[in-house]
């Protein structure tokens, strides 16, 4: 094989697993674009994550039903993204406490509602997963041809998301009403809009993005369950959308950009190298940490955010 | 009448607590009486076991003192845990460096490294928010992921013990050691240096003037400024005591009970910390109860898996749902003081 040919392999093996590592970064940010913009901060994203992962390997391993599983999956997340919601926008709690209390709570109960029903097993019980469809023609494309075009439905769904939610924030008159919860939840209120429910309009769209994310980590990457497999991908997705400045198209970048830092760590640590795979392991969180210090000084936050809102109160 | 309403409310919580309990005991098919009397067995059933909850207690009064001071000063420090390994990697790091040293000065030495090591590490994401407004709650969870793969990598390289093949560091010199207090029980001496922390920690934030600017940053930043208070700086000092704590409470692990740097020595205490902070309403003496009240909880849940099959992470659960319940809690009583008030309005 020549060189160049070689080349080319690489660097399209290479994009097709950052794709593949950027998707649950991408659809959870994205999930958290929609909550940040309506003026919810969702700290929980990585219990959100880690229930919709459960919900659906537990569904899809004892029905053997992909599309149930998603279902489960956004189902689950949903539920838990509407208690946040709940907890902000009702009882007009703290926001950090709230979503770190839940990631508490669901980390447990996934871990206990695992034992319980696969009790302690030394095979690991697994779940169907998601086949690849090559779009004809395009796939064929050099280089990004694989990557974004011979995937699995989650990849085609995502791109699609980034798009129809980008046409939502900025060309719709839904896009408005979001921003307006956000940025000035007290006009938004003088205009007739009822904020309330545009909070939990935009906390459930968020808990089923971010619960899809997790249905990819266990319907696509794995195939198998463990305790606390999303190991901070939901805190990731929150510094993506801080990089992302809370833009779909932004969200995409900053999400491959981490996807592709997770893709090289795994690519040379499965080179065989003599480095300690924690050297490996911790890269992706580096990233994450140098991705946040890039964002300084260019934070676009609503201004509304993390401000529980009271209709009676100036 | 004043507290009928309040008490009510904590009633009912306790009720709602205890449902879940159940409901998750009977879930897994055990019985709740032999449940609840393995917990309860477990904690107060014998002084072993007592003791163990005090031993638990230890390291989680040191780390959730770090986070209340971190939390006074509107710094939410997430990080504790990965400060925990950081102080925990110093303190085994100070005892292979100075194994000659008589155990006066090397326990100080250890101990103040841990406490350097632990709040430099919390000062990091504490110099971007001051400086830069980033956010401190990403920025130290991100760390605690980093420092628990640096302790791995420390204990597979240049603090691993030659003469074994697990991933561990050598024993630290018998000096360093901290005593035992009672002799067939694992309690150590840390419980007294984190008795001690706690009254520090009172003195420092309600009888000092360092104390009194810090509260006044958390309070409100703005007014803090307006008057002439750094931000800044309060933030950068708060950030180093929060992080030096939970550097003790490492060091309070290594030289207490493990003896070596070990990987994964922390099941999640930095975690459980903020949850004890957040309990003992960011007051030493509340933490001291709050911390000791949780240990007893995660010590029970650990007798009741033994005996009666019910996974430990039930803990986690009822931890998570207690939170809640206090936030959803103060939520209703917000409300009905309100709708009080408008009821008096109208009569």
């Amino acid at each position: 094989m020549s060189p160049a040919i070689e080349l080319v392999n690489t660097l399209q093996t290479f994009l097709t697993a950052s794709v593949r590592m950027a998707v649950p970064l991408v659809l959870a940010g994205l999930g958290e674009t929609y909550s940040e913009k309506s003026g919810i901060l969702n700290i929980g994203l990585e219990g959100i994550m880690l229930f919709g992962a459960f919900a659906s390997f537990i569904t899809a391993h004892l029905t053997n039903s992909i599309p149930l599983g998603l279902a489960a999956g956004m189902t689950a997340g949903c539920l838990i993204a509407l208690l946040h919601a709940f907890m902000s926008i009702t009882c007009r709690a703290d926001q950090t406490v709230s979503g770190l209390s839940i990631n508490f709570l669901v980390s447990g109960l996934t871990s206990y509602l695992f034992l319980m029903i696969f009790g302690k097993t030394t095979t690991l019980p697994v779940c169907p997963t998601v086949s690849e469809h090559a779009v004809p023609l395009l796939s064929k494309l050099p280089i990004i041809g694989p990557a974004l075009f011979e995937q699995n439905g989650f990849v085609y769904f995502t791109m699609a998301a980034v798009l129809i939610s980008w046409i939502l924030f900025y060309r719709t008159e839904w896009g408005v009403i979001l921003h307006a919860a956000g940025e000035h939840p007290q006009a938004a209120d003088s205009a007739g809009l009822n904020v309330s429910a545009i909070r939990y309009g935009a906390a459930a769209v968020n808990g089923m993005l971010t619960g899809l994310a997790g249905s990819y980590l266990t319907l696509s990457l794995l195939g198998f369950f463990l305790e606390n497999l999303t190991s901070g991908k939901g805190y990731i997705a929150l510094a993506v959308v801080i990089l992302g400045r809370r833009d779909p198209k932004g969200v995409l970048l900053a999400g491959l950009l981490i996807g592709a830092a997770d893709a090289l760590q795994f690519r040379i640590q499965a080179s065989g190298s003599a480095i300690p795979s924690q050297v490996f392991i911790m890269f992706p969180y580096v990233i994450t940490v140098a991705v946040l210090l890039f964002s300084i000084g260019r934070s676009s936050e609503p201004a509304a955010l993390g401000k529980p809102f009271v209709r009676s109160r100036r | 009448m004043k507290h009928v309403p309040t008490l009510i409310s904590y009633i009912v919580m306790t009720v709602l607590l205890f449902c879940i309990a159940c409901s998750l005991i009977l879930a897994v098919g055990s019985s709740v009486i032999s449940s609840f009397s393995s917990f309860f067995n477990g904690v107060l059933g014998s002084w072993y076991g007592f003791s163990e909850v005090l031993v638990r207690a230890t390291v989680l009064i040191l780390a959730g003192l770090g986070v209340s001071i971190g939390f006074r000063t509107g710094f939410f420090n997430i990080g504790a845990e990965g400060q925990i390994y950081m102080g925990g990697a110093a303190a085994a790091a100070a005892g292979m460096l100075f194994p000659g040293l008589p155990g006066i000065l090397l326990g100080p030495i250890a101990c103040a490294s841990a406490l350097l090591a632990g709040g430099l590490w919390a000062m990091i994401p504490g110099f971007f928010k001051s400086r830069f407004g980033l956010s401190e709650v990403l920025m130290t969870i991100m760390f605690n992921y980093i420092a628990i793969n640096i302790v791995g990598l420390l204990v597979r390289t240049v603090m691993k013990d030659p003469s074994y093949p697990l991933p561990m560091s050598p024993e630290i010199p018998q000096a360093m050691q901290l005593p035992y207090l009672m002799m067939p029980t694992r309690l150590h001496a840390g419980l007294i240096i984190a008795l001690l922390s706690a009254a520090a920690v009172y003195l420092l934030m309600w009888r000092t003037v360092s104390g009194f600017t810090m509260r006044a940053v958390g309070l409100n930043p703005r007014g803090a400024l307006c008057s002439g208070i750094s931000c800044t700086r309060n933030i950068l000092l708060a950030s180093l005591l929060s992080g030096g704590l939970a550097g003790i409470a490492g060091y309070s692990e290594i030289a207490g009970i493990h003896y070596r740097l070990l990987e994964g020595f922390s099941p999640g205490f930095g975690y459980v910390a903020i949850i004890i902070a957040l309990l003992g309403k960011n007051h030493p003496a509340g933490i001291v109860i709050a911390a000791i009240g949780i240990a007893g909880l995660q010590t029970g849940s650990m007798t009741m898996q033994r005996q009666a099959g019910v996974p430990a992470s039930i803990s986690w659960i009822i931890m998570g749902a207690l939170v809640l319940l206090i936030l959803a809690r103060k939520a209703v009583m917000q409300m009905y003081a309100a709708q009080k008030a408008m009821g008096e309005q109208r009569s």
